[in-house]
C-alpha cells in the first residue's frame, strides 16, 4: 500500500501552486486562473480523504522533514527550529474541512466573480491559492514556531483578499485593520513562541519530547525545564506562556477586545469572507488552542480566562448582531459570536465539543456566507436587507440552503448547530459549577442562544420572507450551477454533520457508538499517545480539578435532559420572537425602540472609536517623537556645527586685511613670547 | 673694542625706528623702506657678532641679507606699483580683498 | 592570493568606469561589477574556514604581508574571510550589480564618474570585510567615506550638501574616537603583541595581556577602550541618539546610493561592534549589557515611533533602519549563538531588504518625480509590478515569515529571550519585539495611502509601468529574500559557527 503521509506535503503545495500558476500565467489562462485553483483544491480534497481514510485505519504520523535552522540554546543542547508534519485525528479532520471548503469557495467564486465580470482575477485566485496553502501548512503544522509562521502567512492572505478591491477607499484600509489589529494579537503568540522555545528548547506539539510532555512531567516534578525567568513558579510561567499564545488566538479568532477588524473585513469578496470565517483564517485560532490543548490542560487559570473571553465574546457578538442593517454584517457577528462559543467550551476543558462546533461551524457558516454572496449576486450588490424580502420564491435553492444553515446556526433540533452547541453549554455547565469564571462564560453563552436565534431569524425573514421591497428585489438576477451546487453540498451538510456525535441521545437512550467523533478524537481508531480526548480529560483532572461537579444532586440523565431544552427552548423563543416580529409583508425597524441601546449597538460599542482614537494618539505620540527628534537631538548635532561656525566667524575677525594689523600682531606676539620667556626664565627677578 | 652691547643697541634702535614705520605708516613706500631699516638692523646685528666671535660667517650672511634685501626691493617695487596701478593709491590700508 | 584579486580587480574596475564614457559607463561597470559577485560565489563555494577568525578559528583564503613597523609593532596587509565576513562580502557584492542596474533611470549626468565612485566604494567595503589588521582596516574604514561623500554631494537632492557634510562629518569625528579608543587598547597591551593583526589583539586580550598603562588600571583602560569604540560604532550603525544624519543622508542620496548605504554601510558599523566591541571587549560587553540592551530596546521603539511620523517614504525606510539596527544591538549584547548569530543574519536580511525598499521607492519617484505620502494615491493601479513588489518587500521588512527578515528577527529574539548574560532579558526582548506591530503600522499606513485607493496625482505627465531594468532588480532581490527566509541555513551554518566562540567570550554562571 502506499503510504497517504508521503503525500501530506503535496496537500499543502498544490494550492500554492495554484497559487504561482496564477500569479505567473493567470491572465493567459481561462477563468483567470480558476481550474487551477479547483483542480488542486479538490486534488487537496481527495488527498486529505485519503489521509483521513488512513488515520481512521489506525495510524499516524509526527515527523520532521526540515530543519530551518539550529543553533546553541540555553542549555546544553540546540535548539533547533523545524519544520513537521503532525498528522493526528484532530488534523485530519480539520484537513478534510479546510479543503473541502477552500473547493466549494473555488467553485463558488466562479458565479461570484468571473460572471459578474471582476477584474484582476488571477491575484484572486492566487489569493485564494496561498490562503488555503498558508492554511493547510497550519493545520499540519507539528510544532508551535511553524504553526506560528503559516498562523502569519494567512494574516497576509487575508490582507491581500479583503483589500482585493484595492482601486476603493475602504477595502485597502479594512485589510490594513485586519493585518494591524491581528499583528497586535500576533505579537503576544510571538512572544509565546519565543518562550516556549526558551522555557522547553523545543516547540513540538506531540511526541514525548513535546513541549506540552515537558512541561507535565516539569509540573509533576518528574523532569525539569531548561530555563525559568528569574524566581517564578513554574505554574505561573506555564500560565503566563498560556496567556501569551492566546493572545494570537484572540486576535485571529477575533475575540474580545480584538474582535473588531472582522466586521470590517466584510469589504472583501463574499466568498474570501467565507473562507475566512469558516475554514482558514478565524477558525486557525481556535484551532491552535485545540493543537496545544496538552498544554494548555496544564494551566486552569488560562482555561477559566479563554471560557470567560469566550463566553463574552459569545454574548456581546450577538447583541451587536442584532441591530446590523447588512446581511454580510449579520453573520460577520455570528461567527465571532460562533467562535466565543468554542473558546468557551475548550475553556469549559471540551477539547471535543470545541472541534465539533469548529466543524458544525465551517459547514453552516461557509453556507450562509455562500448563500449570502448569492443574494448578493441576485441584488446587483446591495447587501442592505431593508431593500430585500421575498426572495423566497425566487430563490427557492437558496432559500433552503440558506434556511438550514440559519436553523443550524440558530441550534434548532437536529440541525448541526444545535449538537454542537448543546454540547458545549452542557459540558461549560457541569465543570462551571467548580468555577466562578466559567459559570460566568456558561451563562453568557446561554444568554446568547435566544439572541442568536433571534438575530439569525431576523436575517432570514427580512431578505426572504414578506415583500419585495425594492425594484431589485422584485426581479433578482438569477444565479448559476457554480452557486447553487456549493449550497447544496454545504446545506445538506449543515442538516446531517451534527450527526456523528449524538453523545446526548447516546447518553439518554443508552446507544453505544453514536459518539463517533468523541471516539475519533479519543485515538480509538488510532492516533498519537497523549493528544487525545482522554488523555486531555486525565491532565485536566489533576491539573484543574475539571471533574463533573455534584450536578446539584441530579441524575447526569435528567442534567443533559434539563441542559439540551433550556438551550432548544431559548432558541425557539429568539425564533418566535424573530418570527413575531419580522416574518410579515411589510417589516417595521423595531430596534429604534431600543433607543440609545441601539446606537450604541449599532456603533459597535464604540470599540472601533476607542482603537481610532488608540491609533491617533499613536500619531500623536509619533509627532512628538518626531519634533522631540529634529528639534532636540538632531538640534544637539545642528548646534554643535553651528557653535563652531558662530566662533570661527568671531575668531576670523581677527584677519582685518590691513598689513599693519597683521604686522602689529605679529609684534604683540614677539613681546608677548619674550615676556613669557623671560618670565619663566627668571629675567625679571 | 667696542664692546658688543652697543652694537646690539643700535641694531635694536635700527629695529625699533623700521618697525615703528611699519606699525605707523600707511604708504607703502614707507613701508618698503622700514623693512629695509629692519634688515640692516639684522645685518648690523651679524656684522657685530663676527667681529666679536671673529667669525666671517656673519660676515658672509650679512652680505647674503644685501643681496636679498635688493631681490626683496624690486618685487616689493613690483608689487607696489600693481598696488598702484589698480586702487590708484599706494596706501595699504585700501586693498582688504585678503580679510577672511 | 583570490582575495588579493578580488579587491583589486574591483579597484581596476573602477578606475576603467571612471575614464569610461558616460554613454555606456552603466552598463560597463554592471558588467564588470558582476565580476566580483561570482568572485564571492566562488569564495564561498571554497569556503572552509572554521570558527571565528578573530578568536583563533582557521581563516580562509588568508594573506598576509608585512608591510611596516612601528613602535616595535608590524602592520601587514592582512586579509581572509570567516563565517561572519564571508555573509556580507556576498551580500555586497550582490548589491552592487542590482544598485548599479537601479542606477540606469535615475541617473542622467557624470555617469562614468557616477559608476567608478560606486566601484570604488565596493572595493573599499570588500576590504573593510575582508582585512583582519587593523590599520589596514581603518584605511578601508575611512576610504569608504570618500565616494560616499561625494555620491551624495554631487549626485543628490536638493539639500545635498548638507546632508553629504553632516554625513561626512559626523561619521568621521566618530572614526576619530573609535581609533583612540582602539589605540589606547593597544598602548595598554604593551609587548604582548607584536602586530596590529586583530586576530592577535583579540586573544592577548583574553589571555589577559591587558597592563598599565599611562597610570590607568587595565580594567579602566578596557572599559574606556569600549566605550569610545561603542560610540564611535554607534554613529555608523546608528543607534539613537546618534542617528540622525542618516534620514538626511538617505532623503538626499540618489535611490542606489540609499540603497548601498542601508544595505552595507550601516553593516559596517555593526559588523565592527561585533568584531571589536563584542569579540575584544566580551566582558565589558557583559558588564554594560543592561545600559546597551535598553539603548537597543530604545532605537527598535523610538526608530518605528519616527518613522510612523514621517510623510517622505524614504524617510520612513531610513527611520525603520534604525529601528531595525536596534534588533541586531540586542542580539549582540545578549551572547548567544542563536543571538549573536541572529544578528549577523540580520545584518543581511535588512540589507537585502532595506534595499529592496529604497529601490522600489526610487522606481515609484521615478514615474511620479514624488516620494511625498500625501502626494499620490493608487500607485497600484499604474504599477502594479512594481507595487506588488514593494508590498512583498514592506511584508518582509514587517518579518512576515519564510522571508529573511523574520528569519534574523526571530533567531536573535530566541536568542535573546532567555539569555543568561541579560538580566531581565525577557522583558527586554518583549519590549523589543514590540517593534514587530509598530513596524505593520507604518507601513500598512503609508501603503493605504499611496498604493491604494483611486488613483490621484496632481501631475501633467503620464505615470505609466517601469521599465524592465527597474524592476528586475526588485524581482531578484525580493526572490533573494524569499530563498533566505526558506532556507536561512545557508548563511546560518557558517554564521553560528563563528559566533560560537564569540558566545564563549563571556563566562555566565547559568
Amino acid at each position: 500500500m502506499v503510504d497517504a503521509f508521503a503525500y501530506v506535503p503535496a496537500i499543502v503545495l498544490l494550492p500554492f501552486f495554484s497559487f504561482v500558476v496564477a500569479l505567473a500565467a493567470g491572465r493567459y489562462l481561462p477563468k483567470g486562473g480558476a481550474f487551477g485553483g479547483i483542480a488542486a483544491t479538490a486534488g487537496s480534497s481527495l488527498l486529505s480523504l485519503w489521509v483521513l481514510a488512513t488515520v481512521a485505519g489506525g495510524e499516524a504520523y509526527n515527523e520532521t522533514i526540515y530543519t530551518w535552522a539550529s543553533a546553541g540554546g540555553i542549555g546544553p543542547t540546540d535548539i533547533e527550529l523545524t519544520f513537521g508534519l503532525l498528522i493526528d485525528p484532530l488534523s485530519a479532520l480539520m484537513l478534510v474541512i479546510v479543503t473541502l471548503v477552500a473547493l466549494l469557495v473555488h467553485v463558488f467564486s466562479l458565479g461570484y466573480m468571473n460572471d459578474e465580470g471582476e477584474t484582476g482575477l488571477p491575484r484572486y485566485y492566487a489569493g485564494l491559492g496561498l490562503f488555503t496553502a498558508s492554511m493547510l501548512g497550519f493545520v499540519v503544522a507539528d510544532n508551535l514556531l511553524m504553526a506560528f509562521m503559516f498562523f502569519e502567512l494567512v494574516g497576509l492572505c487575508s490582507y491581500l483578499l479583503i483589500g482585493f478591491h484595492f482601486r476603493e477607499e475602504g477595502p485597502p484600509s479594512a485589510a490594513k485593520k485586519a493585518f494591524l489589529v491581528t499583528r497586535f494579537g500576533d505579537y503576544f503568540f510571538l512572544v509565546g513562541v519565543v518562550a516556549v522555545l526558551a522555557t522547553f528548547g523545543t516547540a513540538q506539539f506531540a511526541g514525548d519530547g513535546s513541549f506540552p510532555a515537558l512541561a507535565d512531567q516539569a509540573l509533576s516534578g518528574a523532569g525539569d525545564v531548561a530555563w525559568v525567568p528569574g524566581g517564578l513558579e513554574l505554574g505561573t510561567w506555564f500560565t503566563i506562556i498560556g496567556l501569551l499564545v492566546l493572545g494570537g488566538v484572540v486576535g485571529k479568532s477575533a475575540q474580545f477586545p480584538l474582535h473588531t477588524w472582522l466586521p470590517d473585513a466584510m469589504e472583501g469578496p463574499t466568498p474570501v469572507s467565507a473562507l475566512i470565517h469558516a475554514a482558514t483564517m478565524v477558525a486557525a485560532g481556535v484551532y491552535l488552542v485545540a493543537r496545544m490543548f496538552g498544554f494548555y490542560a496544564l494551566t486552569p487559570t488560562t482555561l477559566a480566562v479563554i471560557a470567560f473571553v469566550g463566553g463574552f465574546t459569545a454574548l456581546f457578538a450577538a447583541t451587536m448582531g442584532v441591530v446590523k442593517d447588512e446581511l454580510k454584517q449579520v453573520l460577520a457577528y455570528s461567527t465571532i459570536s460562533q467562535y466565543g462559543y468554542m473558546m468557551l467550551a475548550l475553556g469549559a476543558g471540551s477539547y471535543v465539543a470545541a472541534t465539533f462546533h469548529l466543524m458544525t461551524h465551517a459547514f453552516f457558516k461557509a453556507l450562509l456566507f455562500l448563500g449570502a454572496g448569492a443574494v448578493i449576486i441576485a441584488m446587483h450588490h446591495n447587501e442592505n436587507m431593508w431593500d430585500m424580502g421575498g426572495l423566497k420564491e425566487r430563490m427557492p435553492v437558496t432559500y433552503w440552503t440558506f434556511l438550514a444553515g440559519s436553523l443550524a446556526l440558530a441550534g434548532i433540533f437536529p440541525f448541526a448547530g444545535f449538537w454542537s452547541k448543546d454540547e458545549i453549554l452542557y459540558e461549560a455547565f457541569v465543570h462551571g459549577l467548580n468555577d466562578p469564571l466559567l459559570l460566568g462564560g456558561w451563562v453568557m453563552g446561554l444568554l446568547a442562544v435566544p439572541v442568536t436565534a433571534f438575530y439569525t431569524f431576523r436575517m432570514v425573514f427580512l431578505t426572504f420572507h414578506g415583500e419585495p421591497r425594492s425594484e431589485l428585489a422584485r426581479d433578482p438576477e438569477p444565479v448559476r450551477w457554480n452557486v447553487k451546487g456549493p449550497l447544496t453540498v454545504l446545506g445538506s451538510l449543515a442538516v446531517v454533520a451534527g450527526l456523528v456525535n449524538m453523545v446526548p441521545v447516546q447518553k439518554l437512550l443508552g446507544i453505544d457508538g453514536i459518539d463517533f467523533l468523541t471516539q475519533w478524537l479519543n485515538n480509538d481508531f488510532g492516533g498519537i499517545d497523549g493528544v487525545s480526548y482522554s488523555a486531555y480529560n486525565d491532565l485536566l483532572a489533576t491539573y484543574g480539578g475539571y471533574a463533573p461537579a455534584e450536578l446539584l444532586g441530579l441524575s447526569e440523565e435528567l442534567t443533559l435532559l434539563v441542559a439540551a431544552g433550556l438551550s432548544l427552548g431559548l432558541a425557539v423563543v429568539g425564533v418566535l420572537v424573530a418570527w413575531r416580529l419580522y416574518n410579515v409583508a411589510s417589516p417595521t425597524e423595531h430596534t429604534a425602540k431600543l433607543g440609545g441601546i441601539k446606537d450604541v449597538l449599532y456603533n459597535n460599542y464604540y470599540l472601533d472609536e476607542l482603537q481610532v482614537w488608540t491609533a491617533y494618539r499613536t500619531e500623536d505620540a509619533a509627532g512628538g517623537a518626531d519634533t522631540f527628534d529634529q528639534g532636540i537631538i538632531d538640534g544637539v548635532v545642528n548646534g554643535t556645527s553651528s557653535v563652531a561656525l558662530a566662533a570661527g566667524s568671531r575668531v576670523r575677525r581677527i584677519q582685518t586685511g590691513l598689513v599693519t594689523h597683521y604686522a602689529a600682531m605679529l609684534t604683540l606676539g614677539l613681546l608677548a613670547l619674550l615676556v613669557a620667556l623671560g618670565v619663566s626664565g627668571g629675567w625679571f627677578l | 673694542m667696542v664692546p658688543p652691547e652697543w652694537y646690539l643697541l643700535l641694531a635694536a634702535g635700527v629695529f625699533c625706528i623700521g618697525l615703528f614705520g611699519v606699525l605707523t605708516r600707511r604708504d607703502a613706500l614707507y613701508f618698503l623702506m622700514s623693512v629695509e631699516l629692519m634688515m640692516n638692523a639684522a645685518n648690523i646685528n651679524f656684522v657685530a657678532f663676527a667681529l666679536y666671535y671673529g667669525d666671517l660667517t656673519g660676515q658672509v650672511f650679512a652680505l647674503f641679507v644685501i643681496a636679498l634685501a635688493a631681490a626683496e626691493v624690486a618685487i616689493g617695487i613690483g608689487i607696489i606699483l600693481v598696488l598702484y596701478r589698480n586702487f590708484g593709491d599706494t596706501d595699504v590700508t585700501v586693498p582688504t580683498e585678503m580679510r577672511w | 592570493m583570490i582575495l588579493e584579486a578580488f579587491i583589486a580587480f574591483t579597484f581596476v574596475a573602477a578606475l576603467v568606469v571612471m575614464v569610461a564614457p558616460d554613454e555606456w559607463a552603466g552598463k560597463l561597470a554592471f558588467g564588470l561589477s558582476l565580476a566580483p559577485f561570482l568572485g564571492s560565489l566562488y569564495l564561498w563555494s571554497q569556503f572552509d574556514a572554521v570558527g571565528n577568525a578573530l578568536t583563533g578559528g582557521t581563516i580562509a583564503f588568508e594573506s598576509r604581508i608585512e608591510w611596516l613597523e612601528v613602535g616595535g609593532r608590524s602592520i601587514s596587509w592582512f586579509v581572509g574571510l570567516d563565517g561572519i565576513s564571508l555573509p556580507l562580502v556576498v551580500l555586497t557584492t550582490f548589491l552592487v550589480p542590482l544598485a548599479i542596474v537601479s542606477a540606469w533611470t535615475p541617473i542622467d549626468t557624470r555617469q562614468s564618474q557616477f559608476y567608478g565612485l560606486l566601484l570604488f566604494m565596493e572595493a573599499n567595503l570588500l576590504g573593510v570585510f575582508a582585512a583582519l589588521d587593523f590599520f589596514l582596516w581603518f584605511i578601508f574604514w575611512e576610504a569608504v567615506l570618500v565616494p560616499m561623500y561625494f555620491l551624495i554631494g554631487v549626485w543628490g537632492g536638493p539639500r545635498r550638501k548638507y546632508a553629504a557634510i553632516k554625513f561626512f562629518v559626523y561619521t568621521n569625528a566618530a572614526s576619530l574616537l573609535m581609533f583612540i579608543g582602539f589605540m589606547s587598547l593597544t598602548f595598554a597591551l604593551g609587548d604582548s603583541v607584536s602586530s596590529f593583526g586583530l586576530p592577535e589583539i583579540t586573544q592577548a586580550i583574553a589571555a589577559g595581556g591587558l597592563g598599565t598603562w599611562f597610570g590607568f588600571e587595565a580594567g579602566t583602560i578596557a572599559m574606556a577602550a569600549f566605550l569610545a569604540m561603542f560610540l564611535g560604532f554607534a554613529v555608523k550603525v546608528p543607534i539613537v541618539p546618534v542617528h540622525t544624519w542618516l534620514p538626511d543622508a538617505h532623503v538626499e542620496a540618489p535611490t542606489p546610493v540609499s540603497v548601498l548605504l542601508a544595505g552595507v554601510l550601516l553593516k559596517m558599523g555593526t559588523y565592527a561592534l561585533l568584531r571589536f566591541n563584542f569579540t575584544m571587549l566580551p566582558d565589558q560587553a557583559s558588564a554594560l549589557a543592561i545600559p546597551i540592551a535598553a539603548i537597543a530596546v530604545i532605537s527598535v521603539i523610538y526608530g518605528a515611533m519616527l518613522a510612523l511620523a514621517q510623510k517622505d517614504l524614504k524617510r520612513i525606510v531610513a527611520y525603520s533602519s534604525v529601528s531595525s539596527m536596534g534588533y541586531v544591538i540586542l542580539g549582540l549584547v545578549v551572547f548567544t549563538e542563536y543571538g549573536v548569530g541572529g544578528a549577523t543574519f540580520q545584518m543581511v536580511a535588512h540589507g537585502l531588504i532595506s534595499g529592496l525598499m529604497f529601490m522600489a521607492v526610487g522606481v515609484m519617484y521615478n514615474a511620479t518625480h514624488t516620494r511625498m505620502v500625501g502626494d499620490m494615491s493608487g500607485m497600484a493601479d499604474r504599477m502594479p509590478v512594481t507595487v506588488g513588489i514593494l508590498v512583498a518587500g514592506a511584508f518582509g521588512y514587517m518579518g512576515l515569515p519564510l522571508m529573511a527578515g523574520f528569519a534574523g528577527e526571530f533567531f536573535i529574539f530566541v536568542g535573546a529571550f532567555g539569555a543568561p548574560s541579560l538580566p531581565y532579558a525577557p522583558i527586554f526582548t518583549a519590549l523589543a519585539m514590540f517593534g514587530i506591530v509598530v513596524v505593520a503600522g507604518y507601513l500598512l499606513a503609508a501603503m493605504q495611502k499611496t498604493l491604494f485607493g483611486p488613483f490621484r496625482l496632481e501631475t501633467d505627465y503620464e505615470v505609466g509601468r517601469a521599465p524592465l531594468h527597474d524592476v528586475a532588480p526588485l524581482a531578484v532581490l525580493l526572490a533573494a529574500i524569499i530563498v533566505l527566509g526558506v532556507a536561512p541555513d545557508i548563511f546560518f551554518e557558517m554564521i553560528r559557527d563563528a559566533a560560537g566562540p564569540v558566545v564563549e567570550g563571556v563566562s555566565v554562571d547559568v
